[in-house]
């Protein structure tokens, strides 16, 4: 490696003598220096990467596309003689291990010997949790006896204990029995949804605003008592006034009551008897059966509308048996809302602390203290932002505003605990370096020439900065916002200290004054992934559900970064070309 | 900065002077002045950007300024916030005392039956009643942990249970009774009663409630020393207590409450056992006994200083397990107590000397049940010689109180002295002390009835830099430890802090990731920055980028529920292809060496990379297909039960290590030695000639590679070491493999941007003078970008460490979260950040464990600060260097 690469063509030449320009060339035979191994090394890394990065999202996307398609279900007999009934979900190789394969018979001891000691397996999801006790079971090719696709099965999804998988024995219709029947089960299933929609309606919305003016009631007499003293006029007056509208609303209350009480009866006399595939029977009303379709008899049509119907129910309703099923509306909400509450705070502190390091301040070192600080900003652990958010803004700040504003309320919290306020200050201090390094560059990319113009027609610095250079960088700067956001959107860790919850009661806005209670905790996706994926009773169940949600998230992400990208590459193009 | 601003809109001027030359009848006069608004504008502007730049700065130390106040009050020792003494008007000696939880009322129990209730902040008596013993003269008493329930032993073999102390109520504050007396400032007294205003304006009110219960004969001599315990449950509790009498007989009696939940009844069963002789030296007395709450132990002490210990699990057949000395001779033990949890043995001489025995299975100790005490700690001796210890409800903490009058409250665990108090009077009389209910301060109380109060604060008494940092011997424990466990099972068990393993825990995830992540980040660097053609480029950098924000938690989940269950299942093929890869890429670049020519050059370029990801693909298939094989050849077929130590040797795994060492080795020593032949032989072949033979090279150094890895391995493996229960153990399904693998997923597209840029920010004008001297592009590479780049370079991977050490929800989700410390690769761990993650939502305001999660917090603050100040440092010299070259 020590001589030069010419030093051997020279050598070659000497003993035998260029007649030509190729013949050269073709002496140059020093296979050091061209470095081909390491070369193959270097480029296999980069293309180790790609691969990595691509089968990332690629298995991501796919397993997330999939999984609301319908998918067919198998009746299958086992050599035990027990027949169990599912969708089946995925399959693997796997090997046997000893003490498995000691109790299996000589036949399927064989048939596994002949695979090297592996098997094939797939996971059935027999559903029926409230039967059996879990969702989900393993079926090894060597245990299968039998498997066929009976037309009279049904995928119920419930309200409650999740999916179900069996046949519908009858019905019964306004409490008369009836015959099965799908077009009539239909009519009347999406009947009682209606009934059941308004249930909802009147449980949460109805009677949560009851509640709450109740509740605002109660603290407007512990705040005048806080006040004024127990025994003084204002507070008694504010107490009577008080105790009237409470009694109003109580009466309002029972009213609801006796309304929803009407409606859960007639609900009660709807219901089918369903059956799995062991004969166990189990009554449900309809009302609980959120959809339902005979698994092995969809047409493609019937298909896709499944498909759809399910996207659109994760995308516009809320979670239901412990997250494991139903939409996400609260989590996009809530990671919205904190993610544009997060610019609000992000923008001006970010885009100032980049003015000054490109337009104010002069190069030494006081900016290059100030560099290595956004710096370490961008490189602290987002869970020290999220301690330091949990103890000065929630503990520290929320506690003092608790103290000075809602007395009234203690020791219940309301900003001395972690909420979305908190949560997207939190995300603004951790995401700020992000906004500041685009928007330097940002400012950095517009021609000298323009401000030199601006200075020379008598316009101040800061009329210069405010009407030429701004305007000219708001894309820059905007492209931070965006990356800025696409960090703060799948920040999970800091967010689990400061007021993520998996179950939020209450968006953080609402009918209510002040419509913008930025004291709740909120729903985020990528906790919501956490949650699931690993809080929930069964993750095995859940994982269909992370895997849209991950799909949700990831999507939310690559599109605001490839945004991002493409405003920058247009700024590229754009400046890059003579100035004037 | 504001001034030569503010100036220059006045450069405004020149041009009204030139204007006067030209002709001014036209000009619309006015003002020339720069409006007033323009320039307070001017000034608010650079005002408010100059302080809005500096806020970073502020935020950065504010954080850790934070960090470190919340911190502080761990660290810091406790305050004394008050003390009182006076002399109680009592005439016999007092046997026992005891004290209410909110330092208020305290009982003293004189030798004659008198009970008498006191005010402690004053001294002022409240109740005075006598217990009628009937004749019998106390000879021995001894209460439960909480103080108020008393066993009384008698001269004439009698016993007598009793309660001295008060109960609590709380009286609405418009029932409080008119008349009531001021005893001070916050309590008031009336008919025996004491009333303490409390936050909600109502009143607590304490009631003195003394009572006896009946004679109990137990032995014909009479009692000398007593012990007593209450444990069970609050439904079935059971009494246990211990005694031994004149004649040396020691006895424990257990009696088991068992309530009817039907009729409300309560039956009691008693039963009482003779302990086996202690075989007492003849002069010897015994000075102390004591029984777990449980009645399975009890010690008795002699001043000849023995110690004995019986054994109790099998009620009725007590056996005397051990006897030792454990003071040196001629000193006695003269005080002895357990602490909260009753696992320590505290042990007072009448040197002054305090020790803190552990009761541990021992292998080769001489007991009959296989346990012996064993002394744990040593604390700082006392002055004079230890007259009474009494341990605290709520820790590991004891106060002692020596001969001369040194009281000191002690918190065994973490070997620190929290106070250290001196009696002011009467120093001869000897005295006793207790820690009240709460810890939060000790009242003395002589045998003459002096009585000395002082109250305290120490919210974190168990911490010290040691706890945190150092080896801690704890409870239960074979030896002085790193142990983590803020939260335990029992209720008993203390909370052990060490942040080392968290610590270990995170450098050992970085360290895996940065193994796996920085050789592929910085190769991949390389190549996009000098290899391929800027439109690559210009694709896979944003592709990079994207990555960086990626959210973790969709890492962590795909490396928990998908990534861990396959490596698992699939071991022995990706253990195969770390080596595959590798060789099926080298494969590949000695093929195309031995390819023609004209091939090479048309292909070269988008081809070539597309080959390189093929024969990725290609050999990752042959890894998975290989694998069972794999393991069956050099794992005996079960690689996870070969990682256990169940069978084989180390010398495979040896090999495999060693395989790309001695690859190395033979090459380095192939081109050092044979080089220039090699090159003379070669010359006037041609580029495909050469390269055929250079495949053959190749093979042969790779079958040496592989000859001589396995001669050192088994080298290795004779000389005695394996590399299994160290590098290499017991295998786990969330372990450092996997965790290292998905962060380095993580980090691989923070430390590629950075040093492709630090590779790109190397002048133009050097590389084209390189290639324009004849050198190839690798050569310019390796000799001229590199060299030039390697500060920024370093300093990206510096940065991708300080994110490794900082990554959450990975290892939250995929490290199993253990706090272990071994470095084995199929272990999990637990990291710093995932602690605070999992911990701190539960982690009581102010409490400890909040303290010592913030100081967790700050710890990676700090790593992550130096790690990522100096890698800024390095990065902006290399810029200049840079721009200067």
């Amino acid at each position: 490696m020590h001589d030069t690469p010419l030093q051997p063509a020279r050598g070659a030449a000497a003993q035998a003598p260029a007649t030509s320009g190729r013949r050269l060339l073709r002496l140059t035979a020093d296979l050091s220096a061209t470095g081909e191994p390491a070369l193959w090394a270097l480029g296999g890394a980069l293309a180790f990467g790609v691969i990595l990065i691509a089968g990332f999202l690629f298995m991501i996307s796919l397993n997330g596309i999939v999984t609301f398609w319908p998918k067919p279900i198998e009746r299958v007999e086992l050599a035990s003689g027990q027949v169990i009934a599912g969708e089946p979900t995925r399959a693997g190789r796997y090997r046997v291990g000893q003490d498995v394969l000691a109790k299996l018979s000589g036949e399927q001891r064989a048939m596994v010997q002949a695979q090297d000691g592996y098997a094939d397996r797939t996971l059935y999801k027999t559903a029926n949790f409230d039967l059996y006790g879990d969702d989900f079971r393993w079926v090894s090719d060597y245990e299968r006896k039998n498997v066929t696709a009976p037309n009279d099965f049904y995928l119920f999804e419930r309200q409650q204990w999740g999916t179900f998988v069996g046949r519908i024995k009858h019905l019964a219709i306004d409490g008369k029995p009836a015959a099965f029947d799908y077009r009539l089960m239909q009519r009347e299933q999406s009947a009682a949804r209606k009934r059941f929609a308004q249930i909802r309606q009147i449980e949460r919305g109805d009677i949560g605003a009851v509640n709450y003016q109740l509740d605002q009631q109660r603290l407007a007499i512990r705040k005048a008592v806080l006040r004024h003293g127990e025994d003084s006029p204002q507070a008694k007056a504010v107490a009577a006034r008080a105790q009237s509208r409470i009694a109003e609303l109580n009466k309002t209350f029972a009213g609801l009551q006796e309304r929803l009480k009407e409606i859960r009866a007639h609900d009660q006399r709807y219901k089918a008897t369903l059956e799995e595939v062991g004969g166990r029977t189990v009554d449900l009303e309809l009302s609980q059966i959120v959809r339902f379709y005979p698994a092995n008899e969809l047409s493609m049509i019937d298909k896709i509308g499944i498909y759809l119907s399910r996207w659109w129910e994760f995308l516009s309703s809320e979670p239901r048996e412990a997250n494991t099923q139903g939409g996400v509306l609260p989590a996009i909400f809530g990671t919205v809302a904190m993610t544009l509450l997060m610019v609000v705070f992000v923008a001006p502190f970010g885009v100032i602390t980049a003015l000054y390091l490109r337009e104010y301040a002069r190069q030494g070192r006081l900016t290059s203290i100030v560099r290595i600080s956004v710096n370490n900003l961008a490189g602290v652990p987002s869970i020290v932002y999220g301690v330091f958010g949990l103890g000065f803004f929630a503990y520290t700040l929320g506690g003092g505003i608790d103290a000075l504003f809602y007395p009234e309320r203690l020791p219940n919290p309301t900003f001395g605990t972690g909420g979305v306020l908190w949560a997207s200050l939190t995300l603004a201090l951790l995401t700020v370096p992000v906004v500041i390094v685009a928007t330097e560059e940002a400012l950095a990319a517009v021609p000298r020439s323009m401000r030199e113009g601006s200075l020379a027609c008598g316009a101040s610095k800061w009329q210069t900065i405010r009407n030429v250079v701004l305007p000219k960088a708001l894309p820059g700067i905007m492209t931070g916002m965006i990356l800025a956001m696409a960090r703060g959107a799948g920040e999970v860790a800091p967010l689990m200290l400061v007021g993520v919850v998996k179950l939020a009661p209450a968006l953080p806005v609402d009918g209510f004054f002040p419509f913008l209670h930025l004291e709740r905790s909120f729903m985020h996706l990528g906790f919501h992934i956490f949650d699931v994926g690993f809080q929930s009773r069964n993750s095995e169940a859940g994982k269909p559900m992370v895997f849209v949600t991950t799909l949700l998230l990831l999507a939310l992400i690559v599109a605001m970064n490839a945004g991002a990208i493409y405003i920058r590459n247009r700024l590229k193009r754009k400046y890059s070309g003579p100035q004037f | 900065m504001s001034t030569t601003n503010a100036d220059e809109p006045t450069g405004a001027k020149p041009p009204s002077s030139d204007r006067q030359d030209g002709p001014a009848s036209r000009v619309h006069k006015r003002s020339m002045q720069t409006s007033k608004r323009v320039i307070w504008g001017e000034k608010v502007a650079a005002w408010t950007i100059t302080v809005g730049g500096l806020m970073v700065i502020v935020a950065v130390l504010g954080i850790m300024v934070f960090l470190f106040r919340v911190v502080l009050p761990m660290i810091g020792s406790g305050s004394e916030s008050g003390r009182t003494s006076y002399q109680l008007d009592v005439a016999q000696k007092i046997q026992w005392f005891s004290a209410d939880e909110f330092q208020t009322i305290g009982t003293v129990l004189g030798a004659d039956g008198e009970v008498v209730n006191f005010h402690i902040p004053t001294g002022r008596i409240i109740a005075r009643q006598r217990f009628d013993f009937a004749g019998r003269n106390l000879s021995a008493v001894q209460g439960t942990l909480e103080r108020d329930r008393i066993l009384l032993g008698f001269d004439d073999g009698t016993l007598r249970f009793a309660r001295i102390g008060v109960t609590s109520a709380t009286t609405r504050r418009d029932a409080l009774p008119a008349g009531a007396v001021m005893l001070d400032s916050q309590d008031q007294i009336h008919d025996g009663q004491v009333f303490t205003a409390v936050q909600t304006g109502d009143y607590r009110t304490l009631t003195p409630v003394n009572e006896l219960g009946a004679v109990e004969k137990l032995s014909d001599a009479a009692i000398v020393a007593l012990d007593y315990r209450v444990g069970g449950t609050v439904e079935r509790p059971t009494i246990s207590f211990a005694s031994i009498d004149a004649l040396g007989q020691a006895r424990v009696s257990q009696s088991r409450v068992q309530r009817n939940m039907m009729t409300g009844e309560e039956t009691v069963r008693t039963q009482t056992v003779d302990l086996p002789d202690m075989g007492l030296a003849a002069n010897a007395k015994v000075t102390g006994i004591l029984i777990s709450g449980t009645a399975d132990r009890v010690i008795l002490a002699s001043d000849d200083g023995m110690i004995y210990r019986y054994d109790l699990r099998v009620f009725d057949r007590p056996v005397l397990a051990e006897r030792q000395r454990i003071v040196p001779q001629d000193v006695s033990i003269s005080a002895m107590t357990l602490l909260g949890g009753e696992h320590s043995l505290v042990v007072g001489g009448s040197d002054g000397s305090i020790s803190v025995f552990f009761r541990l299975q021992r292998s080769g100790t001489n007991s009959a049940d296989g346990f012996e005490l064993v002394k744990a700690r040593t604390h700082a001796a006392m002055p004079a010689a230890i007259i009474d210890a009494s341990e605290g409800q709520r820790d590991k903490s004891f106060v002692v109180t020596d001969a001369a009058g040194n009281v000191r409250v002690i918190h065994s665990t973490s070997d620190q002295v929290l106070f250290n108090f001196q009696r002011a009077d009467g120093i001869d009389v000897p005295a006793r002390a207790m820690i009240f209910p709460r810890s939060d301060g000790v009242l003395l109380v002589s045998d003459k009835g002096a009585v000395n109060q002082w109250r305290y604060s120490d919210p974190h008494p168990e911490i010290t830099p040691k706890v945190l940092f150092g080896k801690v011997w704890y409870e239960g424990y074979d030896a002085p430890g790193y142990t983590w466990q803020s939260t335990a099972g029992v209720d008993t068990a203390e909370a052990k802090y060490s942040l080392m393993p968290l610590i270990f825990g995170t450098l050992k995830a970085a360290f895996y990731a940065l193994l796996f992540g920085a050789p592929i980040a910085l190769a991949a660097a390389i190549y996009t920055s000098e290899f391929v053609h800027p439109t690559v480029r210009s694709t896979v950098k944003p592709m990079m980028e994207m990555m960086e924000s990626l959210p973790t938690v969709v890492l962590g989940f795909v490396a928990a529920l998908v990534l861990a269950p396959l490596v698992e299942e699939w071991i022995s093929a990706v253990l195969l292809g770390f080596f595959a890869l590798p060789m099926g890429l080298l494969l590949g670049a000695f093929i195309w060496q031995a390819l023609p020519q004209s091939v090479v050059l048309r292909y070269d370029g988008i081809p070539k990379f597309f080959l390189m990801a093929a024969s990725i693909f290609v050999t990752g298939y042959i890894a998975y297909r290989l694998g069972p094989l794999f393991e069956h050849v050099l794992f005996h077929g079960d690689f996870k039960a070969w990682t256990a130590g169940n069978h084989g040797s180390g010398t495979p795994f040896m090999f495999l290590m060693l395989l790309p060492l001695s690859y190395v080795a033979l090459a380095y020593g192939f081109r050092r030695y044979f080089g220039h032949h090699y090159r003379a032989f070669l010359d006037g072949r041609g580029r495909a000639g050469a390269g055929r033979i250079d495949i053959l090279r190749w093979i042969v150094l790779l079958a040496g590679a592989c000859v001589l890895a396995y001669l050192v391995a088994s080298l290795v493996t004779a000389l005695g070491y394996d590399p299994r229960g160290n590098v290499i153990d017991s295998y786990q399904q969330r372990n450092a493999l996997v965790v290292g693998f998905v962060m380095a997923f993580a980090v691989i597209p923070n430390i590629y941007t950075l040093a492709e840029d630090a590779l790109n920010a190397v002048p133009g004008h050097l590389r084209a003078g390189s290639l324009a001297c004849g050198a190839t592009p690798w050569q310019t590479a390796t000799f001229i970008i590199l060299p030039t780049a390697a500060s920024g370079v370093f300093s990206a991977i510096m940065m991708g460490m300080g994110r490794a050490v900082g990554e959450t929800m990975i290892v939250v989700m995929a490290a199993g979260n253990t706090p272990v410390m071994e470095w084995n690769v199929f272990s999990g761990l637990r990291t710093l950040s995932a602690n605070i993650a999992i911990e701190l939502p539960e982690a009581v305001k102010d409490g400890t464990n909040y303290r010592v999660l913030f100081l967790a917090a700050l710890t990676l603050f700090i790593m992550t600060f130096i790690i990522n100040t100096g890698a800024e440092l390095i990065r902006q010299r290399f810029r200049k260097r840079a721009f200067a070259l």
